[in-house]
């Protein structure tokens, strides 16, 4: 595959052993500029160990990485400067307040990072309580404090690992709309997550990793689309509904449910067709909704499970 | 690395140590606070009972305080100071993210020492000038150190307290851990060194030991510690190796590690 500057993360054959295991092998991932990309895992299957290698906080064994067109580790100097991270959860000096923890990390960036900090502190929500140690912070705002962190770089690339851990409903939904925002300014963000619902709420692509192999990527449409689109009718007289599609040529299958019935299509295209034939037979359909796999659907399909032979 | 980001970050991981109240608290109290009960209780001791105890300033006892600055309690607070400057970002995790910002490892590493120096100094500074007051204030009729000898000692005690703190720093970076480095070095340099320092039959071996090396160079009448002779020279080249060895590998771990 051609590296495009279109792809902002770009890995090719990327792989890490620690000992006898391998954490990551083969990895091929292409992440698309200015969108919110999911990475999909069970807990132990390489998501983390990814993100150290994208960040330089481990080496690889074999493979080449990519960020904005630039190679990793070659140079990972001028392109972290552009990346804002959180690996697993975010770290702080417990003893310092929220400010003096971004001006620490301020101090290693380019010298206008400085400048940067109120102004990230305003964006978390979180100018009120910067003046406070950050051992008095509850989980939701070291998170909170972590973007922060990730802002001073006035990053075009975010990478969030497993950034809604630990937080309540509402911090979620402020974190969700938080991603949408920075993704709206042209950034891209790049979050692992084993929390199916949140990520295709959240995100617009996702990759799929399982044991340390990308099993699956593209857009969540795409990973959640079924091989056979599927149809739910509701009608008034589902057993003669049956009958009327038992020879229908769009029809691969079909079977009753609670008020109506389940129709697998065989073709993409069959939906006005079944309606017209349902109708014109003399039953009421008041209901024609298509089936739409979720993103945890699939995502168990594809997935190995725990014990399962690899 | 610019200067500007070397002075930032050497004045970020100084925010780390001052902002650190139990540090600081003893720190305080290991060379500020030594002086001042020694030298208190010194005073008393001579108010109470002027012809059994001399006067609680005078060269003799600007003595004692130089080398309780130097290579005891100064020395602690060194050692404190380093390893928390060694330690203070591994063990918190902000290691992995200072690293994650794309500055060279070796870059976050050489800033350590010389904030923990600085830090250091200024305590030492602060307790020298302490005990320069009570010597002459205290002095009596007891001779009194002259500038040439102020200025030596001022010299002396930051060399040894600049020894100490680089070679914590480049042992807790080593091992990441405040316990280990703590116990490691003051086990080390308070007892360990003590006792081989006692030990005749080692002979020219006990050159290699760091408070020989510092006790050789001290501009003190009395010099070096016990039958522990060396050439200046030969102690200027041990004290090279204690001050670059520890950092050098201090540098190569945090190169090396796994953030």
């Amino acid at each position: 595959m051609t590296t495009t500057s279109e792809n902002i993360i770009e890995t090719r054959g990327l792989t890490k052993r620690f000992g006898q295991r391998v954490a990551v092998a083969g990895v091929d991932v292409s992440v698309p500029r200015g969108c919110a990309f999911g990475f999909l895992g069970h807990n132990g299957a390489g998501k983390t160990t990814l993100i150290r290698l994208l960040l330089g906080l481990t080496q690889a064994d074999a493979g080449t990485m990519q960020i904005a067109g630039r190679p990793i580790p070659q140079e990972r100097a001028q392109v972290l400067a552009r990346v804002g991270a959180i690996v697993e959860e975010p770290h702080f000096h417990g003893h310092l307040t929220g400010r003096e923890n971004l001006r620490v990390i301020a101090a290693a960036r380019d010298p206008q990072a400085v400048s940067r900090i109120d102004g990230a502190l305003q964006r978390v929500g979180l100018s009120d309580r910067a003046g406070d140690r950050v051992r008095t912070y509850s989980q939701g705002m070291r998170q909170r404090l972590g973007v922060a962190r990730c802002l001073l770089a006035e990053p075009e690339l975010l990478i969030l690992d497993e950034p809604m851990n630990g937080l309540d409903p509402g911090g979620i939904l402020e974190f969700r709309k938080m991603i949408a925002e920075l993704v709206g300014e042209g950034r891209t963000v790049f979050l692992s997550s084993h929390l199916l619902d949140e990520v295709e709420k959240t995100c617009d692509a996702a990759a799929v990793i399982d044991r340390g192999r990308v099993i699956a990527q593209g857009s969540i449409g795409e990973l959640v689309r079924s091989e056979h689109a599927e149809l739910e009718i509701g009608c008034d007289r589902p057993e003669l509904a049956l009958d009327l599609l038992d020879s229908h040529d769009g029809v691969a299958a079909a079977q009753r449910i609670d008020d109506g019935i389940r129709v697998t299509l065989s073709s993409n295209d069959g939906a006005a067709s079944i309606n017209a034939r349902l109708v014109q037979g003399g039953v009421a359909v008041f209901r024609l909704t298509p089936v739409r796999e979720s993103l945890e659907q699939r995502f168990l399909e594809i997935t190995s499970q725990i014990g399962d032979p690899q | 690395m610019t200067a500007t980001i070397a002075r930032q970050m050497i004045a970020a991981e100084i925010l780390k140590l001052r902002r650190n109240r139990a540090l600081m608290g003893f720190t305080l109290l290991l060379t500020v606070g030594i002086v001042v009960v020694v030298f208190g209780y010194l005073a008393i001791q001579h108010a109470s009972d002027v012809a059994r105890h001399g006067p609680a300033g005078g060269t003799d006892n600007f003595d004692h305080a130089v080398r309780a600055l130097g290579v005891f309690f100064g020395m602690l607070a060194a050692i404190l100071v380093g390893t928390e400057a060694g330690t203070a970002d591994l063990s918190s995790g902000v290691f992995r993210d200072l690293v994650a910002t794309g500055r060279s490892r070796l870059s976050l590493f050489f800033v350590r020492a010389p904030a923990a120096i600085l830090v250091t100094l200024a305590f030492s500074a602060v307790a020298y000038a302490v005990a320069l007051i009570a010597t002459f204030a205290f002095a009596g009729s007891m001779p009194t150190p002259s500038a040439g000898l102020i200025l030596q000692s001022a010299g002396w005690i930051a060399l040894c307290n600049s020894i100490l703190a680089a070679l914590a720093v480049g042992v807790g970076s080593l091992t990441g851990s405040r316990g280990v480095t703590l116990t490691a070095l003051i086990g080390w340099q308070a007892v360990a060194t003590n006792l081989l320092l006692s030990i005749t039959s080692l002979g020219g071996a006990r050159d290699g030991l760091l408070t020989a090396a510092l006790t050789q160079v001290i501009p003190l009448s009395g010099g070096g510690r016990g039958d522990v002779t060396m050439a200046t020279g030969i102690a200027v080249a041990v004290l090279a190796v204690w001050a670059i060895v520890p950092l050098a590998i201090g540098a190569w771990r945090t190169q090396t590690q796994d953030a």
